[in-house]
């Protein structure tokens, strides 16, 4: 019989509010590689954690290599050769990249730490996995894709014989993504079992052998990707087969200039960008990660002091130097980083809906209650954000009804200009086709959308013009008609185009 | 309704402090009351309870307003400095315009000491914002500062205040003889207040986010340098009350005022549970916080344990008080988990 590496048996865990995993019972063969699939908030990510001992399971238990386990702690688990790449990387930023991964025993001289033997050992450990990067540097200095190499050479190095990623490419660039399957096809090769989670159904197809798909806790199917096709696979995940959003069959009718940017630039960030935006205009932005575009769409709303140029808003000079000064003018960001930058997780859902426009809820300074509550209610239910209640923290959320959150906190303040940045980020499939829906009919609305993606078929399908941003400049400018994955990657890159 | 009360962030401090009192009650014994011959209470008489709560007054008043800059993320160890500089400025200020009417001096009084508390928490406020220096950092130096200028100006005297402010502080509001309901009443009204400011005020909720997560503030348009300002300023003002009001209750003023009240400021707060870390904490419960401490001080003296072992008590009890109220969170959250698996 071909051995198993891991087993699931009837585990399950419950965490406070939610009912996370319900009696999930499947193997995974050694060396293999086997896809997590699931809408965000299904547990697919639980269950990794579960494997790795980050989670202790309330029911069920496991069985690793044959043994049947229970990890209590992530120590434990590696103890048994597992090891877990995590979406949100941690590591000692100020310690160097040796240091980190010795972490656990750094090698010593007495009470000294043995440097040379660090770096020697962290040198080891990376070449095991054919990274190259310095041992010296620290590690809040390394690009993502980086980190994750380091992480990845950690668990290898502790002796991980199945690893866990968790969503591993949601915050690379489509070359380090590059980079990460090719070292997983490497650790496959060498007999190391993965399992991969994931919601992005390229990447399944492209490096998984077999797949299950999680809705609500709960185990929907699991078998051979060879088997699957994409359209079922994301049926299961929601549960219903997805409407495809038309497009903008009709595109919105655009009116007049609401904004004109004329030569905005802020030192080592981006350099004369000028663009025009319309009423009813969804203006694209495409462009590598670090190429500016997220520093762009900051320095509008007034989060870059250091920004340089002229922005005019309906015809009219402006001064923008602080988000209040651009809220006040009308313009909204989504900012791409939701946790961080868009919500107080520990925050009812209302009260961040309502934390930019508390002044106009109040009357001397006291907010009127019930307007808030009938306010935060009206946009809950124009964008569908699925809470328990309005007073449910928006930590306890899933990741597309935290974004549905900072999308309706802008059109509650009834921003004019909106600039969204990475709107379906990690998001699950039926909520981003809600907030593609929500998109175009905001345009149709009179609203100007300056939408920044690094989903080329999001840009695509949602654009009107697509300007493109390469190392802080406009590379270039595509039509609607003109705009194709192609071309976007050319400008994107900087590689001429083919004489055809 | 009352799953609703018993669920609240007050109702477990409230029980604490209710089970320690029944506790004193049952333990202190009782004595003759000269009076009438009747048997009192040593601890249940309105004259013990009421002077209890007149000594946790003056930091319970304090704790208020530390509560609200410990919301925000950040810390205010110059409470205890604010209050002796307030205080010895108005015994100064009094001293120096001579006789004149009552409430003339009271009102005088209370301006000096709001005045240089707002002063003292603007400064505060200013240093933290324009130097962009951690609160800790900058409320130590102005810990000492300001508890320097107050011992530099006052040349370390005690200084007298006019008697028409202790008869205001000392009024016994028609409850007899030797009760002294004022500074009670004044916290209570201080944490009615805080409490509304911070359910209740656009400001109060800015604190609220602020604290939570700083940055998404900053991304949904908050003027964050107000607020840090606004907080500290108001954090000043409580400690300027708080000194106006200990002041005229004892009679006098000096630059030793109320040393090393910050420590039990921020132990108040802390005990009512809220979170160094920022966005989470409430004004009444850090009342009842400075209630439970002022309880457990009194325990020692009342059950005649050795006073000695009083700050090894008070400081174990500050740690176990916090560890229940995480214990009673993580329960909290567990009921409303297996409340939620009953649901799906």
């Amino acid at each position: 019989m071909t051995s198993e590496a891991v087993r699931f048996v009837g585990v399950g865990k419950t965490f406070p509010g939610v009912r996370a995993l319900h009696d999930i019972t499947f193997g995974i063969g050694t060396g293999s590689l086997h896809a997590l699939c699931g809408e965000n908030g299904a547990g697919k990510s639980t269950l990794g954690k579960v494997l790795a001992g980050i989670h202790p399971p309330d029911s069920g238990h496991l069985v690793v290599f044959g043994e049947r386990v229970r990890f209590e702690s992530p120590r434990e688990a590696l103890a048994k050769g597992i090891g877990m790449v995590h979406q949100e990387l941690s590591f000692c930023e100020n310690l160097s990249v040796a240091e980190n991964l010795c972490l656990a025993a750094l090698p010593a001289r007495g009470v000294f730490i043995d440097r040379e033997a660090t770096n020697r050992r962290a040198g080891e450990m990376l070449e095991a996995i054919e990274a190259t990067i310095d041992v010296r540097a620290l590690v809040g200095g390394l690009p993502l894709g980086q980190r994750q190499m380091v992480q990845i050479a950690a668990a290898v190095g502790a002796g991980a014989r199945v690893i866990v990623f968790d969503e591993p490419t949601s915050s690379l660039s489509q070359r380090e993504a590059e980079r990460l399957y090719q070292l997983i096809a490497r650790l496959r090769a060498r007999g190391v079992t993965s399992i991969y989670v994931s919601h992005r159904m390229d990447e399944i197809f492209r490096l998984c052998d077999n797949v299950t798909v999680l809705r609500d806790g709960r185990q929907v199917a699991t078998q051979p990707v060879a088997s699957s096709d994409e359209g079922g696979l994301v049926q299961m995940m929601i549960g219903r087969s997805i409407e495809r959003v038309a497009g903008s069959a009709t595109p919105a009718t655009v009116g007049e200039e609401l904004l004109r940017v004329t030569d905005l630039s802020s030192p080592a960030k981006f350099h004369d960008v000028s663009f025009s935006l319309r009423a009813g205009e969804v203006l694209g932005l495409a462009g590598l990660v670090g190429a500016g575009r997220s520093e762009i769409a900051q320095a509008l709303f007034g989060l870059d002091p250091k920004s340089t140029g002229d922005i005019d808003l309906q015809g009219k000079r402006v001064e923008i130097r602080t988000p209040s000064a651009a809220m006040a003018q009308g313009i909204g960001l989504v900012p791409e980083d939701r946790k961080r930058q868009g919500l107080v997780l520990q925050m009812s859902a209302q009260s961040n809906t309502t934390l930019p426009l508390l002044e106009r809820l109040a009357r001397l300074s006291f907010i009127r209650t019930d307007e808030e509550r009938d306010l935060t209610a009206t946009y809950f239910e124009r964008l569908r954000v699925r809470a328990p209640g309005l007073d449910s923290l928006a930590a306890g959320l899933s990741g597309g009804n935290q974004q549905k959150l900072v999308l309706a906190k802008w059109l509650a303040a009834q921003a004019r200009i909106l600039i969204l940045d990475e709107p379906t980020r990690g998001v699950d499939v039926g909520a981003k086709a809600e907030i593609h829906a929500l998109i175009d009919q905001l345009a149709r609305n009179g609203n100007a959308i300056l939408l920044i993606s690094s989903e080329l078929p999001e840009l695509l399908r949602l654009s009107t013009r697509i300007l493109v941003v390469r190392g802080g400049r406009i590379a270039g400018e595509l039509s609607r008609a003109e705009a194709s994955q192609d071309a976007l990657v050319r400008l994107m890159a900087g590689i001429a185009a083919q004489v055809a | 309704m009352l799953h609703k009360l018993l669920g609240s962030q007050q109702a477990g401090l409230s029980l604490i402090i209710l089970a320690l009192g029944l506790l004193l009650t049952f333990f202190a014994g009782a004595h003759e009351d000269k009076a009438s011959g009747a048997a009192v209470n040593n601890f249940l008489n309105s004259h013990t309870l009421i002077q209890t709560a007149t000594d946790a007054s003056f930091f319970a008043i304090m704790a208020v307003g530390a509560t609200i800059v410990i919301i925000s993320g950040g810390i205010d160890l110059s409470v205890g400095s604010i209050y002796a500089l307030a205080g010895v400025a108005m015994a100064m200020g009094l001293r120096g315009l001579g006789a004149s009417g009552g409430w003339v001096n009271v009102t005088t009084g209370l301006l000096i000491c709001l005045g240089v508390g707002l002063g003292c928490g603007l400064l505060n406020g200013l240093l933290v914002v324009i130097l962009r220096v951690h609160p800790f950092i900058v409320t130590l130096g102005t810990m000492w500062i300001l508890r320097g200028i107050a011992f530099v100006s006052s040349k370390a005297e005690s200084i007298l205040v006019p008697e028409s402010l202790t008869t205001v502080a000392k009024a016994s509001l028609g409850l007899g003889a030797s009760l002294y309901p004022v500074p009670m009443l004044t916290m209570l009204a201080v944490a009615v207040i805080g409490s509304v400011y911070l359910t209740r005020t656009v400001m109060g909720r800015h604190v609220f986010a602020f604290g939570g997560n700083p940055e998404a503030s900053r991304f949904s348009g908050l003027r964050l340098d107000r607020i840090q300002i606004g907080v500290f300023a108001i954090s000043g003002v409580c400690a300027g009350l708080a000194a106006f009001l200990g002041a005229s209750f004892y009679g006098s003023a000096s630059c030793g005022d109320a040393t090393g009240y910050e420590l039990y400021v921020i132990a108040s707060a802390v005990v009512g549970g809220a979170s160094l870390s920022g966005g989470k904490g409430s004004a009444i419960s850090a009342m009842l916080g400075a209630l439970l401490i002022v309880l457990i001080r009194q325990s020692i003296r009342t059950l005649r344990f050795d006073q000695n072992y009083e700050w090894i008590i008070v400081g174990c009890a500050i740690i176990i008080a916090v560890v229940l109220d995480q214990g009673s969170a993580q329960l909290n959250a567990r009921r409303l988990a297996r409340a939620a698996s009953r649901e799906s």
